[in-house]
């Protein structure tokens, strides 16, 4: 089943492209002989067995696999500072040559996009070799009184939210509640989205959100015995970037945006609808994102473009992936560049209310 | 339940997954010999071999690996007072100072046996809880986590010794230094003077290898000789048996609190074992050998272990909510052969559950059966010239330290603490007490926080915190009615003032001084810089910091006035050992690791064996092989 061609043919290809080197057959070619034989080093900043780990983990076999010329891929945890500590290692060491990923999530990106101190890294000269969405599902207690989105705005009880920190993956779903103008009492400082599910079975808590691969398997039976409701989810992007379709996996509940059109009659709009779709772009749909030095080949990008096709339909990856992340298709990063790196270069207004959402309501020093 | 249970037991003895059980032992087994790597660094060895396989054998391999992980990392820590995972801390403190005895053959017999009696403990229990778990873990929430890990502080302050002082002024300093980085619950960076690495605080391995790692590699290489300094003792198994014996209800109860430790997500074997050890040396009617080779606290930190790793498996089978990073794995390795741990699972794959629970207490036992009966040999290790036993433990230290962030401050951090921890040993400071307040820090502050958000002051009136607050309550009267009584018979025995014949023989310029004067700073330095933070990042590092100030005051003064012995200086060939390390490290960032460790190898076995010229051979040996280990493990050393 190797798709690796033989001399004869490479020699073959090798003279075509010195004459033709934009026809695709020719750029396949030189892709397989790209990534033949080498090893690709991808820097994981977080220790092993969180969200980044497992599904790099997971998903870097069935690179191997459909990359021309089948290269290994060396995971490294390197955690620390919340992933900025990996994220300078890889932006002091990583070389332009296709053979260093950094695999990460918002984790990165925020510290970045806030500036915050202690970042050595720039993500906005990065290219991107692939992405993985993390989606999100807010669900509630039933004491709460809340039976559908539409009672957000009058529930029985005080709604209770736990979170790990405000500029945590927890920040779009905070911007959630203020687009919505909930009245919600968060509680940050929870080590895990875990330690949180169970402060809400326990009742500490009646208003929550959870990854989807975590809400297929943990809290829909909870739902089935009418002992959580889910709500709605973080949506996903259209074509032009914005957040207004549907998750692509849990399709059978509203997204953001359409609770906001039902509960207002309008358009969500302002810089808190631009807070939360960049923010909810960079933690949930490129939840977790192989960033590659500036200036790494465009072979090398090419070879993760054509493999993502191929690995979405892999038996093995979709019934695995259905367990393992929720059934999310690996993105091509040719074709999300451009809305990643417009989600993180946010327009100065939604900087600015950003900044202020986070200082004023949360506390953050920046 | 009981069909289920009988038929995982047949279905383990499947003779591939026996075989697979016995893979992942061997490897964990290793494993747990090499400091910072435990039982993540063995399930991320093995766990690509492992999704090969079918689930069943698939986990009986994790699971083998895991198991034994905390019996075999005793052995290091008897043997060269390495703690290579800061759960085996207890045993490198009493383990240690008996094999220094020439009782080695009892420590590693007694402990190996306490391991065998939790790990059976741990999985009797957890077959017989699998009903009432669920209702178990639920009832603990952030308010009980914070009085548990209040509990286990009081109990660490039954470690303090001969000087009560000295070991809440310890205490004080690991609880302090604990606050490091991040703030759980308030969105503050506290002490890190702008310095990424100190984003999230000092790594636990990197303590635990500093204070007991090389602070004893350092005195026994400063002392020379072998590690048992007086007559070995090879009748010392049986008496490790008969220590069992005699100390079955300090083991039960260690193993009882390993249970609980384990069923609680997030606290984990670093605290259990301490807190075992705790209540052991707290309750213990003696207490003239705590710390200088008492098998009692020993015994209840090695039973309390591998009742952790047992009982871990309950929240993230049960809630797929990891104890630990190692459970965390465990549970991705789960999703990926199609299981989704939950309040579902158990009641749908009862049989897995068993298979589970068999693979881990069978690992357990058999693992530490297999070390009891090896014990005779393995404690002749301490016949040997202690540096040759030191060259490839410093290097392996090294190594160890550099799993935590990975970058070459990771050796000048593993230096600062080594140092630290040797002048504690030099002045007679308590280092348990230290290690136990590091630990607890952020279960403290990060459940304060969330308990008092999500109640208010009311959380201090459920009735399992209540409990809890009497169990401190009583222990804290016991503890005080004791010491008085101590004192008092003192003070009959021999009513003169302190005896005028350790003041005069030691100068009041001795480490303890130093120590006394460097805590002053750092404590002063907390205090002032703490004003700036906000309330809620504020609280804890005042609450160890000013009690930490006064307790400083009283000891430095105390040493000023001759009242306590600053002791002597430590000799010069400690000082050299620690300029050789100090120097070595330095290096690394110019030359790279391995030039450098072959270099100071030399040196090291120059001036402390009477290799010579073999020094060299030997020391390439040791390079060599922490390449090789460097590259197993994917440790991208500099």
């Amino acid at each position: 089943m190797k798709q690796t061609p033989n001399r004869r043919d490479l020699l073959a290809y090798g003279a075509a492209a010195s004459v033709a080197a934009t026809l695709g057959p020719v750029r396949y070619a030189r892709a397989a002989d790209f990534y033949a034989g080498k090893t690709i080093d991808v820097i994981v900043p977080f220790a092993a067995g969180g969200a980044a780990d497992v599904t790099t983990r997971f998903v870097a076999p069935f690179l191997t696999k459909h990359i021309p010329g089948n290269p290994n891929f060396n995971i490294t945890n390197l955690g620390g500072g919340g992933s900025i500590l990996g994220a300078n290692q890889f932006e002091k060491q990583g070389k332009n040559d296709g053979l260093t990923i950094l695999s990460t999530t918002s984790s990165s990106a925020f510290p970045y996009m806030l500036k915050q101190k202690g970042v050595d890294y720039d993500l906005s000269n990065k290219r991107i070799a692939y992405a993985l969405a993390i989606g999100p599902v807010v669900y509630a207690a039933p004491d709460t009184g809340i039976a559908s989105p539409a009672d957000l705005k009058k529930p029985k009880t005080g709604l209770v939210y736990g979170g790990i920190g405000a500029t945590a993956s927890d920040l779009p779903v905070l911007l959630a509640f203020e687009l919505l103008g909930l009245d919600v009492k968060t509680v940050l400082g929870f080590q895990g989205r875990g330690p949180i599910r169970l402060a809400f079975e326990r009742g500490e808590t009646n208003f929550d959100f959870q990854f989807t691969s975590v809400y297929l398997t943990q809290v829909k039976p909870q739902a089935e015995a009418k002992k959580a409701i889910p709500l709605f989810t973080g949506g996903a992007s259209n074509a032009q970037g914005k957040f207004t379709e549907r998750d692509p996996v849990v399709n059978d509940l509203p997204s953001t945006y359409e609770v906001y059109k039902m509960l207002f009659n309008k358009e969500p709009s302002g810089p808190v609808w631009g807070a939360y779709e960049a923010s909810a772009a960079l933690t949930f749909e490129y939840g977790v994102t192989g960033w590659m030095p500036a200036g790494t080949p465009q072979e090398a990008l090419d070879a993760f473009s054509a493999a993502a096709a191929k690995v979405n339909s892999d038996l093995d990856f979709i019934t695995k992936g259905k367990q393992v992340t929720g059934g999310y298709k690996l993105q091509d990063g040719k074709a999300i560049e451009k809305n990643v790196k417009s989600a993180l270069a946010a327009s100065p207004e939604v900087a600015e209310y950003l900044r202020k959402f986070l200082v004023e309501k949360y506390n953050v020093k920046l | 339940m009981w069909d289920a249970a009988g038929s995982a037991l047949i279905a383990l003895f499947d003779p591939f997954r026996m075989l697979m059980l016995f893979v992942g032992m061997f490897a964990g087994g290793i494993i747990g010999m090499l400091p910072g790597l435990g039982g993540i660094g063995a399930l991320s060895i093995l766990l690509p071999f492992a999704l090969k396989l079918d689930p069943f054998s698939g986990l009986a391999m994790l699971l083998g690996a895991t198991g034994i992980v905390y019996t075999s990392d005793t052995i290091a820590a008897i043997l060269f007072g390495t703690p290579t995972s800061a759960s085996s801390g207890p045993t490198a403190i009493e383990g240690f100072a008996m094999a220094r005895r020439g009782e080695a053959g009892r420590a590693l017999g007694g402990a190996f046996l306490a391991s065998m009696i939790g790990g059976l403990v741990g999985a009797v229990v957890l077959t017989l809880s699998i009903p009432i778990a669920g209702p178990l873990v639920l009832a603990l929430g952030s308010a009980e986590l914070l009085m548990l890990a209040i509990v286990g502080l009081a109990y660490a302050s039954g470690l303090v010794g001969n000087s009560p002082a000295k070991g809440i002024l310890s205490a004080s300093l690991g609880l302090f230094l604990g606050t490091v980085g991040v703030a759980p619950s308030a969105p503050e960076l506290r002490y890190t003077f702008d310095f990424p690495y100190l984003l999230d605080g000092f790594a636990l391995t990197i303590v635990a290898l500093g204070l007991f790692g090389v602070a004893e590699v350092i005195v026994m290489l400063g002392q020379g000789g072998a590690i048992a300094q007086e007559k070995f003792k090879l009748s010392g198994w049986m008496e490790g048996v008969r220590d069992v014996g005699r100390n079955w209800k300090v083991i039960s109860m260690g193993s009882f609190i390993g249970v609980i430790f384990g069923i609680i997500p997030a606290i984990g074997a670093t605290a259990s074992t301490w807190i075992a050890y705790g209540q052991a040396t707290a309750t213990a009617k003696d207490k003239s050998m705590v710390g200088k080779g008492d098998p009692r606290g020993m015994l209840a930190a090695e039973g309390a272990n591998n009742a952790t790793i047992t009982t871990d498996l309950v929240p993230t089978l049960l809630f797929a909510v990891p104890g630990g990073p190692a459970a965390a794995v465990f549970l991705g390795a789960l999703f990926v052969y199609g299981y989704f741990p939950g309040p579902r699972f158990v009641a749908q794959n009862l049989d897995l559950m068993f298979l589970i629970v068999w693979s881990s207490a069978l690992s357990a036992i058999i693992g530490a059966a297999i070390c009891f009966a090896a014990s005779p040999w393995i404690a002749k290790l301490t016949r040997i010239d202690f540096g040759l036993v030191a060259a490839p433990l410093i290097a392996v230290i090294l190594l160890g330290s550099f799993e935590a962030k990975k970058t070459v401050i990771d050796f000048t951090t593993l230096l600062g603490f080594g140092v630290l921890g040797w002048l504690m040993k030099r002045a007679q400071w308590p280092r348990a007490p230290f290690l136990v307040g590091f630990v607890l820090t952020d279960p403290i502050e990060r459940n304060f926080w969330l308990a008092y958000q999500l109640h208010g002051w009311s959380w201090l009136k459920g009735p399992i915190v209540m409990g809890l607050i009497a169990v401190i309550v009583i222990h804290i009267a016991i503890t005080f009615r004791r010491a008085w009584i101590v004192r008092k018979e003192i003070a009959a025995a021999a009513p003169v003032t302190p005896s005028p014949a350790t003041t005069a023989s030691s100068p009041i310029f001795g480490p303890g001084l130093l120590l006394s004067v460097a805590a002053l700073v750092i404590f002063g330095l907390g205090i002032y810089l703490a004003l700036d933070f906000a309330p809620d990042s504020r609280l804890v590092p005042l609450l160890a910091a000013i009690p930490g100030l006064l307790v400083t005051l009283t000891v430095l003064i105390q040493y000023l006035r001759g009242q306590l012995p600053a002791l002597n200086w430590p000799p010069f060939a400690e000082a050299r050992q620690i300029a050789f390390l100090a120097v070595a490290i330095f290096a690394i960032p110019f030359t790279g690791f391995f030039p450098v460790l072959g270099v100071y190898l030399v040196v090291l076995l120059w001036t402390c064996t009477s290799l010579r010229y073999w020094s060299l051979p030997y020391a390439a040996l040791v390079t060599a092989a922490i390449y090789g280990l460097s590259r197993a493990f994917n440790i991208p050393l500099p």
